[in-house]
């Protein structure tokens, strides 16, 4: 096959099966395809991710299109989250469907949304140029946002509105931000395949315009950090994360948000080189991701609702990679480490606090008890990923923050080191408290028991087994992979 | 031809002072639609400064500009007003007068980082930048300072419009692509808030944005 006819495959799969999941007739089956087209499109991305790694970069589509270490990494974890997230779905509508709330436009609904979300995040990934990768990001905040009202009602259509608007607005900034880097091609002879190709205005970063370089990242970083829900730009952020369905939360809080940052990461090396390398736009992303780590703290602390927990745990993450991602190589390095712990363990969290909401009729902590003798699996899920979220030993997670936490010391950014600290000291204990009462003691007398399943057994195992082998040995391959994807954003001096 | 440009640019800065004071929904929506019928046919002034011929892709993009932020808009602002049998009122949180007042402190701030603002591209008029971004901060004031859901979305339509003029007037050459994703972003959120706003209706008998307050913390 001809390395390009793998991005467009990757591109165009879930149109096929949206197509098919409109013209089934029970919404156990509408479900049952989209799962497929997810799972065809993720096998597709994973063969050429591989191939990337053995092979080097694939382009097609005349030079707009291009996948490369960077996006190769993304895009795995991007299809990954997105089958667990779809199999999920299977469990969750399932239950849905048997108690008759879920009906057959719904269902079509969620399908052609869900696949056209995946279709629109993998468009940002595989683009090779800024007005592309903004156009798909674009597309993605549409297709989002009306996932979250999967079952339109007050709340979610609350959330839903605030959603479109704030991002809308934050997506306009990133506009603006594209425009400032074309201008600032002017004297650079680039001549044709558009200006806003990343690889070449990376090419060309030395003779593009300091001053309008550094005003267009600060609308980029400011209109794109809206959608990856840094603080202070996070306010839509819990309200989406809680009110849409878990399998949507999952995928939100998995990699929605890191699509984003993707490409934040993407005009990183543009703006560094382009302002003589003194880590002016790594010291802002250094500031965002500060602030937002203890933000979201002080919410984890004060909170009741599970999902929302969840979501402000969200900022606290992305925090935590945006502040490694302006810490220089090694933090790089283990900012996209802590980007697949961080997928791998939130979408389990919100497998388990979906499945256990609806067993419980509630989503409030101080209701929730017992949950390890009523619900097992996921009773043990949340536990344990909630442990794993709060950077307990031996999760992977608790590794890719100590890596980060040395390139800080390393780099001599005291301020940095202190912010994640405190961060992470206050969110350790409370989120513990929470995760202990929701636990054990006793069931409520409202609650009902689950047998674990077999698939409800390896959606919670999986993921779990991944962050504690991830916690103590990192493979080759993905080690390697890791190093070549830390190297196009910051290039080894 | 860049006193044309500028002619223009004034009148933008008219209607944004329009909108500010502006009590009567109905209103809001036509004002906003002149201003993008004026913003609509920037690039023939743009092309026309330059020395360039008027090619095929720019009238283009001035016929669907002007169709879709003239017409179009107005028509889907105006049968969302019908459908949801809204009150005509603004009903800002910050007074009208107040809101002017602000307006000259946005002016006189975008003026002063306007004419700063290192470009490498000399915009088509020295008002361009100082303007795009007057219009861009008057749309933003606008989301935050009104209470419905629909005038949100015509602070939203301004704020693409401060964005528009300046993509238009002090970029260089920008794909094709990027200029025609510019309207078609518009025209997608437009239609997407106006979904919205029509199962916010259904379900709520309201569409105050500040009602929506359910989620806190």
């Amino acid at each position: 096959m001809d390395a390009g006819t793998w991005l467009w495959a990757i591109l165009l799969l879930p149109a096929p099966a949206a197509g098919l999941a409109a013209l089934l007739r029970s919404p156990a089956a509408v479900l049952r395809a989209a799962c497929a087209g997810v799972l065809a499109t993720a096998a597709v991305a994973w063969v050429a991710s591989a191939r990337v790694l053995s092979a080097g970069a694939l382009r097609a589509g005349g030079g707009w299109l291009s996948l490369d270490a960077l996006s190769a990494f993304h895009l795995s974890v991007l299809t990954l989250i997105y089958a667990l997230s779809s199999l999920f779905a299977l469990v969750y509508f399932g239950e849905e469907i048997r108690a008759g709330t879920l009906r057959l436009r719904a269902a079509r609904r969620f399908a052609a949304l869900w696949l056209g979300s995946l279709a629109a995040m993998s468009l940002v990934l595989v683009s090779e140029n800024l007005g592309l990768m903004w156009v798909g990001i674009e597309a993605t905040t549409i297709s989002t946002a009306f996932l979250i009202c999967v079952h339109p009602e007050a709340r979610s259509l609350e959330a839903t509105w605030k959603y479109l608007l704030i991002c809308s607005v934050g997506v306009a900034f990133a506009f603006m931000g594209t425009l400032l880097l074309a201008a600032s091609t002017e004297r650079v002879p680039l001549g044709g395949g558009g200006t806003l190709g990343w690889g070449r205005l990376l090419e060309s970063a030395a003779s593009l315009d300091p001053g309008t370089v550094k005003a267009g990242f600060l609308f980029l970083l400011v209109g794109y950090g809206t959608k990856v829900g840094l603080a202070p730009l996070h306010g839509w952020l819990p309200d989406a994360h809680s009110q849409a369905p878990a399998p949507v939360s999952a995928i939100f809080s998995g990699f929605m948000l890191n699509t984003a940052l993707y490409c934040i990461l993407r005009t990183l090396p543009i703006a560094e080189a382009a302002t003589g390398r003194v880590g002016w736009a790594s010291d802002l992303l250094l500031g965002f991701g500060g602030l937002s780590v203890v933000v979201a703290a002080a919410f984890i602390v004060t909170q009741h609702d599970l999902k929302r927990l969840l979501a402000y745990h969200s900022v606290e993450h992305l925090g935590i990679i945006a502040l490694g991602a302006g810490l220089g190589r090694a933090g790089v390095f283990a900012a996209l480490l802590h980007t697949l712990n961080h997928a791998l363990c939130k979408a389990l969290g919100f497998f388990c606090a979906g499945r256990l909401g609806q067993l419980y009729g509630t989503h409030d902590m101080r209701q929730i008890a017992g949950s390890l003798r009523g619900a097992p699996a996921w009773g043990g899920g949340l536990l344990a990923s909630f442990l794993a979220l709060i950077g307990a030993a031996p999760f992977a997670i608790f590794l890719s923050e100590l890596l980060i936490l040395r390139a800080a010391i390393e780099r001599g950014s005291v301020l940095a080191a202190l912010a994640f600290l405190a961060g992470a000291g206050i969110v350790f204990a409370g989120a513990l408290r929470h995760a202990i009462a929701m636990a054990w003691g006793d069931l409520p007398a409202g609650a009902r028991r689950e047998a674990p399943s077999p698939l409800s057994a390896a959606l919670v195992l999986g993921p779990l087994a991944a962050l504690l082998l991830l916690g103590i040995w990192v493979p080759g391959p993905l080690r390697e992979a890791l190093e070549s994807a830390a190297d196009l954003v910051e290039a080894p001096r | 031809m860049t006193s044309g440009a500028d002619a223009v640019l004034a009148g933008v800065a008219v209607t944004n002072f329009w909108l500010l004071g502006a009590s009567r929904l109905g209103h809001s929506i036509r004002v906003t639609a002149a201003q993008g019928i004026l913003l609509g046919f920037l690039p023939l002034l743009a092309a026309g400064a330059d020395g360039g011929a008027l090619s095929l892709r720019v009238l283009a993009l001035v016929a669907a500009s002007v169709l879709l932020k003239g017409l179009l808009f107005p028509r889907l602002l105006f049968r969302g007003i019908r459908e949801a049998s809204i009150r005509r009122e603004i009903e800002p949180y910050v007074g009208f007068t107040t809101s002017l007042v602000l307006g000259l402190v946005l002016l006189a701030v975008s003026l002063g980082i306007g004419t700063r603002l290192p470009l490498p591209h000399r915009p088509v008029s020295t008002l361009a930048v100082p303007i795009a971004l007057f219009t861009m901060l008057s749309g933003l004031f606008l989301i935050v300072s009104r209470r419905k859901a629909l005038t949100q979305v015509l602070g939203y339509l301004v704020l693409e419009d401060g964005i528009y003029a300046f993509g238009v007037l002090a970029v260089g050459e920008i794909p094709l692509l990027v200029e025609f994703g510019v309207l078609l972003d518009a025209f997608v959120a437009v239609f997407a808030m106006g979904i919205a706003i029509h199962r916010i209706h259904r379900e709520f008998d309201h569409i105050d944005a500040d009602r929506l307050k359910v989620l806190r913390g």
